[in-house]
C-alpha cells in the first residue's frame, strides 16, 4: 500500500531543532488549535493555497484559469470551500502570490529531497526532523519514511505534541533517535478551553515513552497567560519530576507565526503579544531550577 | 577560547600606522625616470638596464624606521604609500593625479611639488615608452586602450606587470643573499653562456648587491637611532641564513617589499609559512626563556609592514579592483606528503594572531583536506566565526587533482600554496601569472542576442539572425563560438603585452627567487621558471546559467516568447514586461540545488574552459581557467544591458563562482551543493565563492560546530574553495532597503534562523539594533 502525506516545506540548514546541520519537515495536520501556533497554515491536513497580498499585482490571471469560481480579485483571493485544489491559479500566478501550502509526496519522494543533505547531515551529526502540524496525523508515512532514513542511517528527530494514539504509533515511535515531546497545558480543562482538543493520552504517551527508554526529550513553549502560569508550571514540574526528567527545553513565544494567518485566511485570533518579558522569563527559569530541572533555553 | 590580545607596544605600532595617511610614493617613478633617461642612448640590456634603475632608486630614496617596529623596511617614502610603477601601467594610473587627494573612498595625498615633478619630467617621457604602449603599433595600440578603458569584455592585468607567484622564500633563509650570489657565480662560470644569459646574471648580482646595500642602509639608520636590537638583526640579514624568526622574517619583509618595487605590488605571495619557519620556531621554542606571546606579536608586526603595501589606482580600476587590494597571500594548514594533517605549533600560533589582530593584509589562506584534524578544522572556523571572512578557505583534496590536471607534478603537488586571492600554485619553481586577464563570459549572450554587437538601449528592431537559433544546443554553439572569438582578440593583446615585458621591462631580483630562472639563465618574465602557466578569470558564470535556463524554459519549452521577445526586453531593461519578468524569476535559478540550472551552468563553466586552455602562453606555459571576479562583477555590470535572467542593465554581475544575490533562497546547504555539482577537477587557477552568515548565525561553540559541518560536507562533495563572511548591521540596513538583492541572508532570530527579507520591518530593525549593541 503506498502511502502519502502533505509537506507544507522543507527547510534545510536548520541548526536548533535537534543536533547538527539538519533538515525540518513540516507535515500538514493537527488535532490541535493552539493559539499561539507558529504555522497556523499547518492545522488543516488538507493542501491548500496561501495568498501573498503583497506580492500580487492584480494581473487577474487566478480568476481566468479557475473553473471553480473559487478565486476573485476582491478581498482574500480564494474561497477555500469552493476551491476543488486543481492548482491552475498557483500556476497561472506569476508572481508568486499564490503558492501552494502543502505538496503531497511519497515517502520516496520525500526522501530523496531530504537526501541531498545528507552530507551535511554526515559532517555535522545532523539529520531530519519531522514537525509540523502534527507529524504523528500520517503514522504510516511517517513509518516508512524513518524506515529510510535508518537504511540510510540518517538521524531523525521528532516534535510531537504527544497526541498519537499509542498502539499505532509505537513502531514508528521506537524509530526515532530523538523525540522531542512537547508539553503546554496540563490541566484538562484548560486544555480543551485553549487548544481546542482533549487531554485524554498525552501524560500517558510521554509515561510510555520513558519507562521503554526511548530518548525523549520534554519541551514547552512558554506563553504569556496560556503556559506560564504558576498551577500550569508547577503541573510540569511535577510531571518531568514524575518521569525523572533532569531538564526541560524552553521554547520562548514570539509572534512570528501571525503574519502567516492572513496568508491563509485562517480564523485564529491574533495574540497581540510581544516578546516575552525579561523578568518574568527568569521567574519561570526559576521554577524548574528550584526543582532541580536544568532549563535548555531554545528561544524559537 | 579567549581571543588572544597583541602586546602594548605592537597596539601602538599598530596604531600610529593606522593614523598614517596613505600618500603617493613618487620616489620610484622619479629615480626610474633619472635613469631611464641617463641611459636612453645607449645600448644596455633591458635585464641590466632595469636591474640599475632598481639599484639607483634603492641607492636614492627615503627610508625610515618608526618607533617601536620590529622589521623595517618600507614600500615607498612613506609609511603608507602607493608605488607608481611608471614604466608599467602605473602612467596610466596618474590620469588620477589630480583626483587622488579628493576621491570620498582610498584618498591617497600626493606631497606639494610631486605633482608638477610628476607632470614636466616624468609622465611626458613614458607617454611612448611604457610597457602598454611598447606593446602594439600605432593602430592597434588605440585599439588596446580603448579596450582597456572600455573594461566591458575583459581587463588586461597583465598590462601591470606579472607578479602572482610565491618567492622561494624557504631557499632564501636557508641561505641568505651570500648563498644567492655563490648560485649566480656558479652558474656564471659555464662557459657555454651565451650574451644574454651572462647580461641576466649580471643583473641578477646587480639586484643582489642592490639588495644588501639597501639593508646596510637600514643598518645605519638603525645606529644613528640607537636601536641595537635592529642593528643586531641587519647584521646577519640579509647575507647570512636566517638564524631565528625575527631574522626570517625581516629577511622575507625586505625581499617582499622589494619584489614588489621591482615587479609590482599584486599577488606577491608567502606561501606555506606554518612550514617552512617551522623548524626555526622549534629551535626558539626549546630555549628557556621562550614566550609564545612574542612570537604573535612578531607576527603581528609582519602582518603591520604587509599592510603598509596599497596599490596606486585610478578611480577606473578601483571599480574594478575595489578595496585596496595587494593580494599578498599567507597559507596556512593543510596536508603533508602522505595525505596526513601537516597543522603544528605554528599554525596555532598564526591562528591567534588572525584571531586577535585583524589588518588589512596578508590575505590568509587554510587549506583544509579530508585528513585535517578535527582540532585544526575547528579552531579555523573558530576564527572565521569571529568575523572579518579569514581565513578563506580550500580543498585540497580538490585543489591537488585539479593542479595535477594541469600539468603539476603529482609528487610536489602537496605542497601547493595560494597566489594572490584564490590561487593554486607549486610554491620555489612555478611562475604562473594566474591573475593575466579577467573575462565577462555573461556578456557573451548578449553579443549573441545583438548580432555581433553590444545590445544598443532601446533598439528593438528586427533580429533576423535570432530566428535561426531553434534550439538550446543551436544558442549553445554559437555562444561558444561568440566566447571563443572574444578570448581570441583578448589572447593576441596579452600575448603582445607579455612580449613586450620580457623584452623591455624583465624583473630579474622576482626572478631570483624563482626555480629555473638562475639554471637557465633566463628571466621569469621569458620563460625561465621551471614551470609556466597564465590564468584567465570567468565572471558571470551564474548570471549567464540563469540567462540561459530562461531562454531553455520561457523560449524552447513552454514556447511563451520569443528570443526576439527576450532580446527586446533586454534592450527595454524590461520596461513595461512586468509580467514577463515575473515569469522569468520564477524560473528556477542556480544555487538552489536545482538539477537543470545547475547543469547548464556547469556547460557554461566548461565551455569556458575549453575556449581557455587550448591556448598557450608566450612562455610555453598552458593557459587555464580560474572563476573569480574581484570587484569586476560591479564593472563588468556596469556596462550590461539587462539580461534575460531578469538582471536589470548596469546591474553586477554575480561574484565569483557565487549564485546572484538573492537567488538561492534555500540556504547555504542548496546553495554550496549547487556550487559543488560544478567540475572544479578543470578549474585549475582556482575559484572564489563568499558565503555570508550574520554573526549571531554562527557564534558560540554550536555555531562552530554547524560552521565545520558546512565546510567539510561541502568539500566531501567536490568544493574548491570558500569564505565565510560574517555580516555587519550595514548590510543588514541595506538589506532592508534592498530586500530583492538580500534575499538569501541569512539571520539568526532568538533561537533559529530565517531569511533577513522574510521578517517584518519592526523585527529586521530589532535585529540591526541587536547587531549593532554586540559589535
Amino acid at each position: 500500500m503506498e502511502f502519502t502525506a502533505p509537506i507544507f516545506d522543507i527547510q534545510r540548514f536548520s541548526t536548533h531543532d535537534g543536533p547538527g546541520i539538519r533538515s525540518l519537515v513540516f507535515l500538514k495536520g493537527c488535532a490541535l488549535h493552539c493559539p499561539w501556533c507558529q504555522n497556523p497554515e499547518s492545522q488543516d491536513v488538507r493542501p491548500l493555497v496561501g495568498f501573498y497580498r503583497d506580492r500580487c499585482q492584480e494581473s487577474g490571471a487566478c480568476v481566468e484559469v479557475c473553473e471553480d469560481d473559487a478565486v476573485r480579485l476582491d478581498g482574500f483571493r480564494i474561497d477555500h470551500q469552493r476551491c476543488s485544489r486543481c492548482w491552475l491559479c498557483v500556476d497561472a500566478c506569476a508572481h508568486d502570490a499564490l503558492r501552494l501550502v502543502g505538496e503531497t509526496l511519497t515517502p520516496e519522494e520525500l526522501m530523496a529531497r531530504v537526501m541531498k543533505d545528507l552530507p551535511y547531515y554526515e559532517t555535522s551529526g545532523g539529520g531530519v526532523t519531522f514537525t509540523g502540524g502534527e507529524p504523528t496525523v500520517h503514522i504510516e508515512f511517517l513509518e516508512r519514511v524513518l524506515l529510510l532514513c535508518a537504511e540510510a542511517k540518517v538521524h531523525t528527530n521528532i516534535e510531537t505534541s504527544g497526541t498519537f494514539q499509542w498502539s499505532r504509533s509505537r513502531a514508528a515511535l521506537e524509530l526515532l533517535d530523538l523525540i522531542y515531546f512537547d508539553l503546554k497545558i496540563l490541566d484538562p480543562d484548560g486544555h480543551r478551553r485553549h487548544l481546542g482538543a482533549g487531554f485524554e493520552n498525552i501524560i500517558e504517551n510521554a509515561n510510555k515513552l520513558v519507562s521503554l527508554g526511548l530518548p525523549v526529550e520534554f519541551r514547552m513553549p512558554v506563553v504569556s497567560g496560556y503556559t506560564d502560569t504558576d498551577d500550569n508550571i508547577g503541573a510540569v514540574v511535577g510531571l518531568l519530576r514524575r518521569l525523572d526528567q533532569r531538564f526541560i527545553h524552553l521554547l520562548e513565544y514570539h509572534n512570528m507565526g501571525e503574519a502567516k494567518i492572513d496568508v491563509i485566511a485562517g480564523n485564529q485570533p491574533k495574540l497581540g503579544l510581544g516578546r516575552y518579558p525579561s523578568d518574568r522569563w527568569g521567574s519561570v527559569c526559576g521554577a524548574f531550577e528550584d526543582a532541580g530541572i536544568e532549563v535548555l533555553h531554545d528561544a524559537r | 577560547m579567549t581571543v588572544w590580545c597583541p602586546s602594548a607596544e605592537t597596539l601602538a605600532v599598530h596604531a600610529d600606522h593606522l593614523t598614517s595617511q596613505p600618500a603617493l610614493g613618487a620616489e620610484r617613478a622619479i629615480h626610474y625616470t633619472e635613469y631611464w633617461k641617463r641611459k636612453s642612448n645607449d645600448e644596455t640590456p633591458a635585464c641590466l638596464r632595469n636591474a640599475g634603475a632598481l639599484a639607483h632608486h634603492l641607492e636614492k630614496r627615503s627610508i625610515q624606521i618608526f618607533p617601536g617596529e620590529l622589521i623595517v623596511g618600507c614600500h615607498t617614502e612613506h609609511r603608507i604609500g602607493a608605488i607608481c610603477h611608471v614604466e608599467k601601467a602605473g602612467s596610466a594610473m596618474l590620469e588620477d593625479l589630480f583626483r587622488f587627494e579628493k576621491r570620498p573612498v582610498n584618498a591617497i595625498r600626493v606631497d606639494p611639488g610631486v605633482k608638477g615633478t610628476l607632470l614636466r619630467s616624468v609622465v611626458p617621457y613614458w607617454l611612448n615608452r611604457s610597457l602598454p604602449m611598447k606593446a602594439f603599433p600605432l593602430r592597434q595600440k588605440l585599439k588596446y586602450a580603448a579596450d582597456q578603458l572600455g573594461a566591458a569584455h575583459y581587463v588586461i592585468n597583465e598590462a601591470a606587470g606579472v607578479a602572482h607567484f610565491l618567492p622561494d622564500y624557504e631557499q632564501l633563509i636557508e641561505i641568505g643573499t651570500e648563498g644567492l650570489r655563490q648560485k649566480l657565480d656558479e652558474r656564471m662560470d659555464d662557459d657555454a653562456l651565451d650574451e644574454d644569459a651572462k647580461n641576466y646574471l649580471q643583473a641578477s648580482l646587480i639586484c643582489v648587491e642592490a639588495v644588501e646595500r639597501f639593508s646596510d642602509r637600514y643598518r645605519d639608520e638603525a645606529i644613528r637611532q640607537g636601536r641595537a636590537d635592529i642593528v643586531e638583526v641587519l647584521e646577519r640579514v640579509p647575507r647570512q641564513p636566517a638564524a631565528n624568526l625575527r631574522e626570517a622574517l625581516q629577511l622575507i619583509w625586505f625581499f617582499q617589499l622589494l619584489i614588489q618595487i621591482e615587479s609590482v605590488d599584486q599577488g606577491i605571495s608567502l606561501g606555506r609559512v606554518d612550514q617552512y619557519l617551522l623548524p626555526l620556531y622549534l629551535e626558539e621554542k626549546a630555549a628557556a626563556d621562550f614566550d609564545a606571546d612574542e612570537i604573535r606579536n612578531l607576527f603581528a608586526h609582519f602582518c603591520i609592514k604587509l599592510s603598509e603595501v596599497i596599490p596606486l589606482f585610478s578611480g577606473r580600476v578601483t571599480e574594478m579592483f575595489a578595496g585596496l587590494p595587494s593580494g599578498q597571500a599567507l597559507c596556512i594548514g593543510g596536508l603533508d606528503e602522505d595525505g596526513n594533517d601537516a597543522s603544528n605549533e605554528l599554525t596555532f600560533v598564526l591562528l591567534d594572531v588572525i584571531d586577535g589582530f585583524k589588518t588589512r593584509q596578508p590575505n590568509w589562506h587554510a587549506r583544509i583536506g579530508a585528513g585535517s584534524g578535527d582540532h585544526y578544522v575547528r579552531r579555523v572556523l573558530e576564527v572565521v566565526s569571529g568575523g572579518g571572512g579569514s581565513p578563506a578557505l580550500y580543498n585540497d583534496d580538490v585543489i591537488q587533482p585539479a593542479m595535477v590536471e594541469r600539468g603539476v607534478d603529482p609528487s610536489k603537488v602537496w605542497n601547493y600554496a595560494l597566489v594572490g586571492c584564490v590561487e593554486p600554485a607549486l610554491p620555489k619553481e612555478s611562475f604562473t601569472s594566474s591573475d593575466a586577464a579577467i573575462f565577462n563570459l555573461a556578456i557573451g549572450l548578449e553579443v549573441v542576442l545583438g548580432g555581433g554587437q553590444l545590445i544598443k538601449k532601446g533598439d528593438t528592431s528586427e533580429r533576423p539572425w535570432l530566428a535561426e537559433i531553434q534550439s538550446m544546443e543551436r544558442l549553445l554553439e554559437i555562444l561558444e563560438d561568440q566566447t571563443q572569438e572574444r578570448v581570441l582578440k583578448l589572447k593576441a593583446s596579452l600575448d603582445a603585452i607579455e612580449l613586450s615585458g620580457a623584452r623591455f621591462f624583465p624583473t630579474p631580483l622576482s626572478s631570483l627567487t624563482i626555480g629555473g630562472c638562475v639554471e637557465n639563465a633566463t628571466d621569469s618574465t621569458a620563460g625561465g621558471a621551471w614551470y609556466n602557466a597564465s590564468g584567465i578569470q570567468a565572471v558571470g558564470v551564474a548570471d549567464l546559467a540563469n540567462s540561459l535556463a530562461v531562454i531553455d524554459e520561457l523560449v524552447f519549452r513552454q514556447e511563451e516568447y520569443t528570443l526576439q521577445e527576450i532580446a527586446n526586453a533586454c534592450a527595454t531593461d524590461f520596461s513595461e514586461q512586468n509580467l514577463l519578468l515575473a515569469r522569468v524569476r520564477k524560473v528556477p535559478k542556480f544555487g538552489n540545488d536545482d538539477a537543470v540550472v545547475d547543469e547548464l551552468a556547469n556547460r557554461v563553466a566548461l565551455m569556458f574552459d575549453r575556449c581557455i586552455s587550448q591556448h598557450t602562453n608566450t612562455r610555453a606555459g598552458k593557459w587555464m581557467p580560474g572563476y573569480y571576479s574581484m570587484t569586476c562583477h560591479q564593472g563588468f555590470g556596469k556596462k550590461m544591458a539587462a539580461m534575460p535572467s531578469g538582471r536589470l542593465a548596469g546591474r553586477p554581475l554575480a561574484d565569483g563562482l557565487a549564485p546572484v544575490d538573492g537567488t538561492d533562497r534555500l540556504g547555504p546547504t542548496a546553495s554550496l551543493n549547487s556550487v559543488a555539482k560544478l567540475d572544479h577537477l578543470r578549474f585549475g587557477n582556482g575559484i572564489n565563492l563568499n558565503v555570508k552568515f550574520d554573526s549571531a548565525a554562527v557564534e558560540g561553540e554550536k555555531g562552530t560546530d554547524i560552521l565545520v559541518g558546512l565546510v567539510r560536507g561541502y568539500f566531501a562533495q567536490g568544493g574548491m574553495q570558500m569564505q565565510v563572511n560574517v555580516v555587519d548591521p550595514d548590510v543588514l540596513e541595506a538589506a532592508m532597503s534592498d530586500p530583492e538583492s538580500h534575499r538569501n541572508l541569512l539571520v539568526r532570530i532568538s533561537g533559529y534562523c530565517a531569511y533577513f527579507v522574510d521578517l517584518t520591518p519592526a523585527m529586521q530593525q530589532e535585529l540591526i539594533d541587536r547587531t549593532r549593541q554586540r559589535t
